[in-house]
């Protein structure tokens, strides 16, 4: 039974990611790790399995994984799969991958070939939002069902999924409550703090994650000790971050991380299941469309602004809503799905008025240092 | 007297030149459309996907990827790659993406072609058709586009299941029915757009031209099993540009059919590309193009390239007798690329068929070696072939001479080292040979 509470609580999950799973392994519960935000958690908590986000580890080498992937992959997917090849997802019952990217989706293929679960399933996901993308999706979720239902040995209703999808839409709403409390000046909780509660719900299941979020948000709101004002408010866009050791770096360089665009953050807890009684296809509709992430593909609109306008306005109710003065745009080295998106969101962002900086870093604990005088840089320049 | 010799160490199918010719007329072609007013598209490499469609509505497309290795093999490129840089661009992304940001950069600064560009340019096209298949690059590339030009992008999508996820019940189907459907979307999409219907009997007769191109191309390939290989990869990597980019023309298809007999009758003749073959090598991925003389010294050691990368190929052929929609034809032949390849990956409880190909190839032409070729900007083209040497290695007792390169930036590629490894390389093949020949595994 967990003594810890709230903030801490959330910071001792998320510096022993896995040690719930285990316990819950060890009570009979089946653990299923899938990459990125796409496969569907409501089905996996539908059928009373864990879905537990694979991520890497910035501070540890990555060894074995270089036998089989070339260096010029993304970081963060080499370092999943190099822990995944060293046992640390040994506890895992099942895989589940995904074509969001090709790289993940090739490490998906290799991670089925060299590390066995007793379960995999891989779901391709269209890049556009035609309607024929849709009934696609559904169709691949159809048959993603199918192999888990056999998997978990029973049926996924109507009801069970309807039930998963509540229980999953309030940590949606609870997770945009606790977002509400970075609006003030100072935030009640800095950008370090939300990353650690983020990544703990990424570990625990979605009942415990919900009991997690009342916690915080309730010791956030009576809190005495929160972060100091500072006058840079900053929105953090880009990859995955799973290491708070960027985000300590640039708040301890003088600011406040106040909003993100981040699958860690925002992309994964912003949009509902909204309601239908085809929960597939509301399921589908969710996460193929309401997810923003610059893999899926948006129709250009008939001028550069309106396709700016069309990809990134919902930043600048992000950027009025937290009244955000300046963004990082982070991105892993040779992540093409963000790197093509830069030139864009900069131009999008600076015609806002809003101060930009790119950085770009190699998922690891060396590669942050230099970095640091950069974004004392920038703060100097925001003033 | 040397470069004479060096020319001479492969001996290039006659027909090559012809092939040239066809595609330097592609270039001329899409400038000429563009001056008379014709609309024309820049288009990724489809897999014979979205280019029936273009032909068939009058659409001159011209191929910013086959551009960038014609940039990088003129020595054009770096200043495109540089100028890309300097617009916000990282330095990872895909060469021929950089060579085409930077290329459209200056073309909209300057208002017209730059007067340097090899091969007469890219006009500023009507459309953007990008594609899904394979990397993001190929589409997120085209949407980058959009801050220099005001070009609608379509993305042609390319499902993708996994090896196992093929064959549960029902995949097959409702992956045809969206790719029809979204190839219906793209017709009227283009109809819209041009102000006019298509043809639907001349998307007929262009699919039909299309499917005899792939048909006589794979046969030829097939003739490169032969021992000595009549063929060498140079040939290839000519002669596959037209596969792509020019199926529906019936240019194309006469030329398919004049290689197909020449190099039968190499086979019939015994006549091999290379004078003395002494090793059979297979090339993954795609090659230097700024230094493919490269393996005009490796001939002269008796280097025969007799087979490339699976994906650059032909599909397997299919029997479509009584599927008439040109729609459906295409969505069927298209995903052939992959669907074709499944039973085998499957059976070989392979990860990918990507690597279940090189395992069967390597076999049936009979290979001493591979020479895998990481492009430090193309991860989509480099990312199994670590795996794959491995791969090879353990099922095949074939061994792999890795060397590092790049599309398009000439940089990345030390050509002396690669020349001094690959020497070195030739006691790790005769060592392999014989280990095959203990282990019966046939060559």
């Amino acid at each position: 039974m967990a003594e810890n509470k709230g903030l801490a609580r959330a910071r001792e999950i998320y510096q022993d990611r896995d040690k719930r799973a285990k316990e819950l392994r060890a009570q009979g519960k089946r653990i299923i790790g899938y990459f990125c935000i796409y496969p569907p958690l409501e089905m996996i908590t539908a059928l009373e399995m864990v879905p537990y986000r694979i991520l890497g580890d910035m501070t540890e080498a990555i060894t074995e994984a270089d036998a089989y992937l070339p260096t010029v992959v993304c970081p963060f997917l080499r370092s999943c799969f190099d822990i995944g090849l060293k046992g640390r997802y040994d506890f895992l019952d099942g895989f589940i991958g995904v074509h969001v990217c090709d790289e993940c989706e090739k490490v998906a293929h290799l991670w089925r070939y060299y590390i066995k679960h007793p379960y995999t399933h891989f779901i391709d996901i269209p890049h556009t939002l035609h309607d024929a993308s849709f009934e696609f999706f559904e169709a691949e979720l159809n048959t993603f069902r199918k192999t888990l239902e056999r998997f978990a040995g029973k049926e996924l209703s109507p009801e069970r999924l309807q039930g998963a999808i509540s229980i999953h839409n309030e940590q949606r709403a609870l997770v945009r409550e606790l977002y509400e409390l970075r609006k003030p000046d100072p935030p009640l909780l800095s950008g370090t703090e939300t990353l650690e509660i983020m990544m703990a719900l990424m570990s625990i299941p979605v009942g415990e994650g919900n009991q997690l979020l009342r916690e915080v948000i309730k010791e956030v709101k009576e809190r005495k000790d929160g972060p100091q004002k500072q006058s840079a408010r900053l929105l953090i866009w880009g990859t995955p971050i799973d290491n708070v050791a960027l985000l300590e770096m640039i708040e301890g360089c003088g600011s406040n991380v106040v909003m993100d665009d981040t699958c860690v953050g925002t992309r994964s807890y912003g949009p509902d299941v909204k309601p239908n009684e085809d929960a597939l296809k509301a399921i589908a509709h969710r996460y193929l469309k309401d997810i923003r992430c610059p893999r899926t593909f948006k129709e250009t609109g008939e001028t550069y602004r309106a396709d700016l306008e069309n990809r990134f306005n919902y930043l600048k109710g992000y950027a009025t809503g937290w009244n955000v003065n300046g963004v990082i745009l982070q991105s892993i080295k040779y992540c093409d799905t963000h790197g093509y998106e830069v030139p864009a969101v900069k131009d999008y962002l600076e015609g806002l008025g809003l101060p930009v900086l790119f950085l770009e870093h190699e998922y690891t604990m060396v590669a942050l240092a230099p970095l640091r005088t950069r974004v004392q840089a920038f703060l100097e320049m925001m003033g | 007297m040397a470069t004479e010799e060096k020319k001479k160490a492969i001996n290039r199918l006659a027909v090559v030149r012809e092939f040239r010719a066809l595609v330097d007329k592609m270039y001329l072609d899409g400038i000429e459309a563009s001056r008379a007013g014709a609309p024309t598209a820049w288009a990724m490499v489809n897999w014979w996907q979205g280019d029936p469609i273009l032909k068939a509505m009058d659409v001159v497309a011209i191929y910013p990827e086959n551009y960038g290795a014609a940039c990088a093999a003129d020595g054009a490129a770096e200043a495109y790659l540089e100028r890309c840089e300097a617009e916000g661009f990282p330095s990872h992304v895909c060469g021929y993406a950089r060579n085409t940001l930077g290329y459209t950069t200056k073309m909209m600064e300057l208002g017209e072609i730059p007067a340097e560009a090899p091969l007469g340019g890219m006009a500023k096209p009507v459309v953007l058709l990008s594609s899904g298949a394979f990397c993001d690059a190929r589409y997120k590339w085209f949407q980058a586009l959009g801050r220099y030009m005001d070009v609608p992008v379509w993305v042609l999508e390319f499902p993708t299941p996994g090896v196992k996820e093929s064959a549960l019940e029902g995949v097959y189907e409702y992956t045809i029915k969206f790719m029809v459907k979204e190839l219906r979307e793209f017709v009227s999409f283009m109809e819209r757009l041009l102000g006019k219907k298509m043809d639907w009997d001349k998307l007929s007769e262009v699919v039909d031209n299309m499917e005899q191109v792939l048909r006589l191309w794979h046969e030829a390939n097939e003739l490169r099993k032969a021992v000595p290989c009549p063929m060498h990869s140079r040939d290839f990597w000519t002669c596959m540009v037209p596969c792509y980019y020019m199926s529906g023309e019936k240019e194309s298809l006469e030329l398919y059919r004049k290689l197909y007999d020449e190099v039968k009758q190499r086979v019939d003749g015994k006549i091999g590309a290379v004078a003395d073959e002494k090793y059979r090598l297979f090339f993954a991925e795609l090659p230097p193009w700024h230094s493919l003389r490269f393996f005009d010294t490796l001939a002269e050691r008796g280097w025969n390239f007799v087979i490339e990368s699976l994906y650059y190929h032909a599909p397997l052929p299919l029997d479509l007798e009584g599927v008439s929609d040109p729609l459906e034809r295409i969505a069927r032949y298209v995903h052939q690329v992959l669907a074709g390849r499944f039973p085998g990956a499957l059976r070989a409880g392979e990860a990918t068929t990507m690597v279940s190909g090189y395992l069967e190839w390597v076999r049936d032409y009979k290979c001493d070696g591979t020479m895998l070729h990481p492009l430090i900007s193309c991860r989509s083209a480099t990312f199994y072939l670590m795996h794959a040497r491995d791969r090879l290695m353990e099922s095949l007792k074939v061994p792999s001479l890795v060397v590092q390169g790049d599309i398009v930036d000439l940089r990345v590629f030390d050509q002396a080292q690669a020349l001094n490894e690959a020497e070195a390389f030739v006691e790790t093949m005769e060592h392999y040979r014989r280990v095959r020949k203990e282990e019966g595994l046939g060559w």
